[in-house]
Parts: C-alpha cells; sequence; structure tokens
C-alpha cells in the first residue's frame, strides 16, 4: 500500500508555467519592488526603535552553546511551542517546519517567473523536493485551517477577546499558497490554469509580505533572534548603569532588548493563561505589559522622557495597560517569562518598571513604605527588633557559625521571626544533628534583600546585600544551606551585582543528597501529602524532585492539577506577602483549595512563604489538611530528641 | 518658606547598650546610629509643607562625624542642604549648652520656621526644642500633631492628655516640636543618595560657652527587679489578699 501511494507520488510532477512574456516579467518586478519596498518602508521605523533604544551594558553572547542549544530547541524545534499547548503546538510547528522546507520551492518560484528555475520538476532532485514540499503543504494547509478554527470558533480568551482580521487573512493568504501549490500538481504544464495558479500564489505571497511587520506575524523575522539574544538566566535583574539609570522611567530607559522583545510579541496570551495576577481578577495583564511596551516606542519612541507608569491616561494606548497598580501586583511567579515561545523575558521589564518607581520616589504606598522602612531600621521584613532573632538562637539552642562547621544555616526573617518559620527551622537543625552535620548560625544576619529587590527599591537591596555578604566573609562561611527558596535565589543570584556569596543550597537539596540515611516514616505510612511546588525552588532554580524524594519518604506523594513548572504561585512573591489587600480572589486561595482538591491529607511545602499563605487560607476552609514543610516531613519520622543515637558519622 | 530641622543621632532602637570601660559613658564601639524617631517625623513634617508651600528644607544637627550619615539620609529624603555642628562632647553639655549651639549656628539663617522632635529617644528630656525657641526669642508649641500654613503664620494641632487635642493660631517665625505618628514617613530612595552626593554639608565648630557645664559621675544600666509572691487559698481569700497588696504595699488602688 505504502509503496503504492509512493510509486503514484513519484508519478505526479509538478506543472510548471510557460512562455513568460517580457510585459509579464515586467509586472512581476514591479510587483516584488512594491510589496518588498513597503515591507521595509513598515520594518524601518520598528528596526530603528529597536537601534535608537539603550545599549544594554550588560548584554554578552557568552555562552553561546546555551544559545544555539535554545535556537535549536525552542526555534528549529519549537519545543515550548508545543510543550505548553500540545494540539496547536504541533499545529503552529507544521506551519513553521513547512515554511522552512518552501523556503526553496518560493525561490525556484520566483526564478520560474524570470526563466531561471532551478529545479526541474521531471529531475531527480526536484521531483524528490516537490512532492516532499507538498506533503508540508497539506500539513500546513491542514494546520492553519484548524488554527483558523480555534481562533475564529473556539476563542480560547486568552487570545483576546478582539477577534484579529488581519489573522484571519493571513491565515487565509497561507490556505492560498499550499492550495495553488498543490493544485499544481493536478494540471499540465504550460497551459492557462497553471499560469493562472503560478500568479495567485505569487501575489499570495507578496500581499503577505508587507503585512508582517504591523501585525502580530512580525514574529516571523524577530522572534529567531529574540530568542538567539535573550538574557542568560531566567529572571536576570541588570544592574542599573550610571547615575541617571533607575530603572525603566521613561522611554529612555528601555534598552534594546527590551525593545526586541517587545516587537516580538505575538500575542499568543500564554503569560496571562498562567499569570497569578490575572487569572483571579488583578489589573496586571503580563501580556498587555509587552504590548504597552510596544505601543509606548510606536506613539513616544525610545527617546521619550515620558513616564511609562501612568495612571488611566486616555491619551495614549499604552496609559491603559502600564499602570502603578498593574506593575505592582506581580508576584514576580515567573510563569509568563517561562511560557513566553518567544523569548520575551517579563520579570527584568516588570521589575525594572518597579525600579523605576521605586527608586524615584514615584510610588506610594503604605505596606511597602512600611515595609522599606522595617528593612532601613531593623534590616529585616517583619519589622521585629533585631534583638528577637537573638533569643530565638539562644532559646532555639543554635550553635553560633564559628569557622569550625561546615554549614552555616541561613534562618532568614521567617525562619528567625516567623513562629512557623521558626519550627521549620527548629526542625530541620534536628535533621542536620541526626546526620551529624555540623552547623552554625550567623551573629547577626539581616534580611537578604527579596523583597526590596523585587519591589524595586535598589537602595534597600544594595544595603542588605553589601551587609550579608561582609558577614558571610568575616564568619569565613563555605558552605549556607537555608529554608527559604527566595534567600537562596537572591544570595546565590541576585548578591553576585555587589560580590559572591559562598556555596548556597536549599534544604531540600541537602536532605535528598543524604536521603539514603534519613529514616523512612513508619506509623504515617501511606499517608498521602500533596507537594506544592515553591515558584523560586521550581522555576528559577529548577529543583523539582529533591523536595518530591523527601516527600516520598514521608507518605504517598499526590501532584496538584498544575505542578512542576506550571505550578501556580501561592501569591507571597515579589515582595507580595508585605503589601496590602489584594483586589479580585486571593492567589493563596485559589491554590489552596486546588492543592485540598486532591483530597490529600496533608499539604507538603518548601517555602516559609508559601506555607504562611496557605496557612491563612486553610483557616477559611471546611476540610483542613496538616500543613508542614518537607523538614516538618521528615523530622516527624526522628527518634525523639531524648533518645535521639549518637549520628552515625560520629560512630 | 525656609524651614530649619534640628535633628539627633541616637543608637538603633534595639542596639544592645553595653556600659563603657570607665563607667563614664555608653560603649559606642559596635553600636548603630539612626534618626532619633520624633526628629524623623519632624524632618517629614518640614518635607510636606515645602511640598506644599515651595521654600527650602536645612537640617541641622551637632555631634562627632558618625552623624554626617544621618544628615547625608535628612538629604536623600529631601532636604536641600545640611549643618554640622562638630562636638563630640555632647556627654559634657546641658540641654541649655546644646541648645545654645543650635541656636548659633541658626541665627544667621533666619528661618521662618525651626522644627524639631518633641524629646530624644535616648535621653528623653524634651526640653532643647523649648530652650531653642527662648534663646532665638520666638514663640513655640509642643507636641506638635499637625501643621497648616495660614495666610497670617500657621495653624497647629497639639496632643493633649486623654485623647483631647488643641488647635493654636500662631504668627511666625515660630518653632515646634512634633509628636512622632503625625504623617507617614517616607523611605530613601536611590534617586534620593545620588541627589544629596551634589548638595552642601556645611560644618560649623561648635563653641566651647556651654562646654563642661555637666560632669558625668557614673553611666549605669538601670537595676532589673522582680520579685514574685505565690498567693495561696480559696479564690475569695486570695482576690482579699490581692487587693490589700494593690492597696497597701504596691499603692495603686
Amino acid at each position: 500500500m505504502g509503496l503504492v501511494l509512493a510509486a503514484g507520488l513519484m508519478a505526479t510532477v509538478l506543472a510548471e508555467p510557460a512562455g513568460f512574456s517580457g510585459w509579464e516579467m515586467g509586472l512581476l518586478g514591479a510587483c516584488v519592488l512594491a510589496s518588498g519596498g513597503l515591507f521595509f518602508w513598515r520594518l524601518g521605523p520598528i528596526l530603528r526603535n529597536v537601534f535608537r533604544s539603550k545599549k544594554d551594558t550588560d548584554f554578552s553572547l557568552h555562552p553561546l552553546g546555551k544559545r544555539v542549544w535554545d535556537f535549536f530547541w525552542e526555534v528549529l524545534c519549537q519545543a515550548k511551542v508545543i510543550k505548553q499547548r500540545p494540539l496547536p503546538g504541533v499545529a503552529h510547528a507544521f506551519v513553521f517546519w513547512g515554511f522552512l522546507a518552501f523556503a526553496l520551492v518560493s525561490l525556484n518560484h520566483f526564478m520560474t517567473g524570470v526563466r531561471l528555475g532551478f529545479l526541474a520538476p521531471d529531475g531527480y532532485v526536484g521531483r524528490f523536493y516537490f512532492i516532499f514540499a507538498a506533503v508540508w503543504a497539506l500539513l500546513v494547509a491542514v494546520s492553519i485551517a484548524g488554527l483558523f478554527v480555534r481562533r475564529f470558533f473556539v476563542r480560547p480568551i486568552w487570545l483576546g477577546t478582539k477577534v484579529s482580521y488581519e489573522s484571519g487573512f493571513i491565515a487565509f493568504l497561507i490556505f492560498t499558497l499550499m492550495v495553488t501549490y498543490l493544485a499544481a500538481f493536478a494540471v499540465s504544464d504550460g497551459g492557462t490554469a497553471v499560469k493562472a495558479l503560478w500568479w495567485t500564489h505569487t501575489l499570495a505571497l507578496l500581499i503577505f509580505l508587507p503585512l508582517i511587520p504591523h501585525t502580530k506575524h512580525l514574529h516571523l523575522v524577530l522572534s529567531p533572534l529574540t530568542v538567539f539574544l535573550k538574557r542568560d538566566g531566567f529572571s536576570k535583574i541588570p544592574p542599573l548603569s550610571g547615575d541617571e539609570d533607575f530603572g525603566l522611567v521613561s522611554g529612555k530607559d528601555i534598552t534594546q532588548l527590551i525593545s526586541l522583545q517587545a516587537y516580538s510579541c505575538v500575542e499568543c496570551g500564554r503569560c496571562t493563561e498562567h499569570c497569578p495576577a490575572s487569572t483571579t481578577g488583578k489589573v496586571l495583564n503580563p501580556k498587555e505589559i509587552i504590548l504597552g511596551m510596544r505601543s509606548y516606542l510606536n506613539e513616544l519612541g525610545p527617546a521619550s522622557e515620558v513616564a511609562m507608569l501612568a495612571e488611566a491616561r486616555p491619551e495614549t494606548t499604552f496609559g491603559t495597560t502600564m499602570s502603578m497598580q498593574a506593575a505592582f501586583e506581580c508576584t514576580t511567579c515567573g510563569s509568563c517569562e517561562y511560557q513566553c515561545p518567544v523569548g520575551i523575558q517579563h520579570l527584568p521589564i516588570i521589575i525594572g518598571l518597579r525600579r523605576g518607581a521605586t527608586n524615584t520616589g514615584a510610588w506610594e504606598d503604605t505596606y511597602g513604605t512600611k515595609l522599606f522602612l522595617a528593612l532601613e531600621k531593623n534590616g529585616n521584613a517583619l519589622g521585629l527588633s533585631a534583638m528577637e532573632r537573638d533569643k530565638f538562637v539562644t532559646k532555639a539552642g543554635l550553635p553560633i557559625f564559628d569557622g569550625t562547621q561546615e554549614y552555616c544555616l541561613w534562618l532568614g526573617c521567617m525562619g528567625g521571626y516567623d513562629p512557623k518559620g521558626r519550627e521549620i527551622i527548629a526542625d530541620f537543625a534536628r535533621v542536620m544533628d541526626y546526620l551529624g552535620t555540623t552547623f552554625g548560625v550567623l551573629k547577626k544576619e539581616k534580611c537578604t534583600g527579596d523583597p526590596a529587590r523585587r519591589l524595586g527599591n535598589d537602595l534597600v537591596f544594595q544595603t542588605m546585600a553589601e551587609f550579608g555578604l561582609k558577614q558571610l566573609e568575616t564568619a569565613k562561611v563555605q558552605k549556607i544551606v537555608a529554608i527559604c527558596p527566595h534567600c537562596v535565589r537572591t544570595i546565590s543570584n541576585d548578591w553576585r551585582e555587589y560580590g559572591i556569596a559562598p556555596e548556597i543550597e536549599h534544604h531540600s537539596e541537602f536532605m535528598a543528597r543524604h536521603k539514603d540515611r534519613l529514616p523512612k516514616q513508619v506509623s504515617a505510612a501511606g499517608e498521602s501529602i500533596v507537594y506544592h511546588d515553591p515558584c523560586y525552588l521550581g522555576r528559577y532554580r529548577d529543583v523539582y524532585e529533591e523536595p518530591r524524594e523527601i516527600v516520598s519518604l514521608a507518605g504517598t506523594l499526590v501532584e496538584a492539577p498544575r505542578s512542576h513548572e506550571k505550578s501556580f504561585c501561592c501569591g507571597a512573591g515579589g515582595g507580595l506577602a508585605f503589601l496590602g489587600e489584594e483586589s479580585g480572589e486571593r492567589v493563596s486561595h485559589v491554590r489552596a483549595a486546588e492543592l485540598v482538591g486532591t483530597g490529600a491529607q496533608v499539604v507538603g511545602t518548601a517555602c516559609p512563604f508559601c506555607n504562611t499563605m496557605f496557612r491563612d487560607a486553610l483557616s477559611e476552609m471546611d476540610v483542613k489538611p496538616q500543613l508542614l514543610d518537607i523538614a516538618q516531613l521528615t523530622a516527624r519520622a526522628l527518634p525523639d530528641r531524648e533518645n535521639n543515637p549518637v549520628s552515625p558519622t560520629i560512630l | 518658606m525656609k524651614i530649619l530641622v534640628a535633628i539627633k543621632q541616637v543608637p538603633e532602637r534595639d542596639a544592645q547598650i553595653r556600659v563603657a570601660a570607665d563607667g563614664k559613658w555608653i560603649d559606642e564601639d559596635d553600636l548603630s546610629y539612626t534618626i532619633n524617631e520624633p526628629d524623623a517625623y519632624a524632618l517629614e513634617e518640614a518635607l510636606q509643607l515645602k511640598e506644599k508651600n515651595g521654600g527650602e528644607v536645612v537640617v541641622v544637627c551637632a555631634g562627632p562625624e558618625r552623624v554626617t550619615s544621618t544628615l547625608r539620609e535628612a538629604l536623600a529624603k529631601g532636604a536641600d542642604r545640611a549643618i554640622h555642628i562638630e562636638a563630640d562632647d555632647l556627654g559634657e553639655r546641658d540641654t541649655l549648652g546644646i541648645a545654645q549651639m543650635l541656636a548659633d549656628a541658626m541665627k544667621g539663617e533666619a528661618a521662618d520656621l525651626i522644627l524639631t522632635g518633641l524629646q530624644s529617644d535616648d535621653l528623653g528630656l524634651g526640653q532643647t526644642g523649648v530652650v531653642l525657641a527662648e534663646l532665638l526669642g520666638i514663640p513655640h508649641a509642643t507636641i506638635i500633631m499637625q501643621v497648616e500654613k495660614t495666610d497670617s503664620g500657621l495653624r497647629v494641632k497639639r496632643e493633649l492628655e486623654d485623647g483631647w487635642f488643641q488647635h493654636v493660631e500662631m504668627p511666625l517665625p515660630a518653632l515646634l516640636t512634633i509628636q512622632s505618628g503625625g504623617n507617614k514617613l517616607r523611605y530613601a530612595t536611590l534617586m534620593g543618595i545620588k541627589k544629596a552626593k551634589t548638595k552642601e554639608t556645611a560644618t560649623v565648630t561648635a563653641s566651647a560657652a556651654g562646654a563642661k557645664a555637666v560632669s558625668l559621675e557614673k553611666v549605669y544600666l538601670p537595676e532589673k527587679q522582680k520579685k514574685t509572691e505565690m498567693l495561696t487559698g480559696t479564690p475569695a481569700e486570695i482576690a482579699t489578699q490581692l487587693v490589700e497588696k494593690l492597696k497597701f504595699e504596691v499603692r495603686v488602688l
């Protein structure tokens, strides 16, 4: 059967028009010039805006290998497009691969028009390639029709409420291109029919070209470049450059990368679909932030000094999409940046807008101010006296790090001041004791500056980072372990702007490494535990399996509907734990309900902030599963402290 | 309106104060300092008055070199100029001496309004502002919660006891001592810190007059006394005993 089909295919030959007259060639030339001219005329201002944007001073092509790999995987293999939305993703991939296969066909098509065709339809290579392209043409035609149906009839809300007729027209053009190509196999060489098909195909292509620059189809041209050039590192916040840089205040602060990314947006809405703010009724819509940036560039240009975060400015289109309120509703969970298939990095942009507002004092928020003053004055985000930490350290019997111990146990604000955070620290200290790992806590420790960093306060962040680096250096710390993913991320990554901190890991990583020596729970065997991936451990640090290994020791692991890299935020990140009441639904309640919905007996967390958010959310629910950190889950199985046997390593 | 704000640098609230080896002062080594809290509110009031009515805010602070960090912070929050009165013998000057130093530094400025915190977090005497007004020969009002500029001068809200307030109209120039909590403090910004670098800080030397007015005998931490006594018996007996003790021993009833 297959052989017959193959033989049949090999027998079909693409018909080619013949006898192009001089005036026909002239007409073709004029059409190509008009189409190309229009294309560049429209693309010009966009490229000019990108090139005239501020240089990214920290940009470097290093690591090149990773860039090449990302390009191969995300662009050529369409991995992200497919992975996050399998069905439309595959359809998109077919259209993309079809376009690649068609590049040679299209070139030959135009060359035929000037009697310079280089692929002979009856030649060995030509016959093979035309049939190869025909298979793709079929796939593209079916896929684009499917995508058309999705956009105009299924209409997922993430694509926006406005129907884009241009998209429909472009889908029609692509469909026409494929059909006219395939039809050329069914007509005879040299006739009027083939000539008509040839011209229809040509015109469809030439009409398509100038439509690219001002529609979302600009991503055809820009996104491969955007993916290749994106900043290395997740949520990488660039250092401020010079005395006049306070973040994204106005157009003159927009960098070339941001510009390029803004113009690459394909408006697919994956960012919005996964955004904890958008999906709980907040003003923030990450897609609109990016499109707002694009509108700003189009309307005011990259040299403008008009403030970007403006409350309701009807005369500009960006005024409604980029607002102070929207920028400060972001939990920095990173779903948007993780999901984006065209390489847009939302976090440096949203945090950039916050920096512009906070570093200049334009952001006035009672809770935000209270938090910054607490960090300035008390050195912790909870605003408690530093003496409270000392009291806890003494009471819990935590040793002070003196250089002889292996690990410095970083308490963090939650571990040092919050009652539940302290329980987690105490339990983790028991686990370390059991394993015979020596550790100590710093005599003086302040916040890592995480909430200040994410809320755009570079002054407080710098003060905190420099203090922390100095403490660690003075105490000669070699290795740090922390219970808070926010501390881990900030120390290992964000502090680099001011110095290199010693190696740090999250307690899940530490415990997973020693899991063979940790006791398995016997009494609680079979207890179902749903694990919640903290954003700053999962998407930020790529740690998914280690905490699960620990959970599996303690009971039966249950997965939430949204888990791993699709995990839904608890609502605390980005400094939001310290800000006032949210508008719309509470993110923490939505997530807690999802976790409770799994029917698990225990909610397992790996971040003290998630823990505190869920504690609050669960208190208002009818079903109340236990809420425990992975350190607490492990500590439950340890023998009582009184008869704690001497650690195996000491024996 | 030209507003002068007298501020003081004090040890951080949660600092663990230790008495120095000679027993005559506190051990300043390991201590971190900050702006006196009521003074922070005085500065905030000054900045808000300037934002509403225009003018200039000048901060004045007496103390050793370390106080310049507090002055810089005030400049970062929006003050226009700073005056540093160099003196490292504050402990040996009484309120009159300190007010005299401030008055000397302020005389040439011809300010419309002088603000200061109602008292300091460390000594808590609450006198400096009042004595300063007297030395400068201008009217003053204390424990101020709100300040409003009127055509003829000021209208201020004073805090009295038991939840009462007093509204006072007064002419300018004047001196006000500001209560904490009347306004919301602002946070220091990166832009403010960068701008502060270009602002002027004048340094003046403290006059010898008023020096050594105080001779310190001894500095010591308050002795903590805690006495616990268990009362036994029936609830009625315990209650009787308790009332008796509160009446005759503790004398609070």
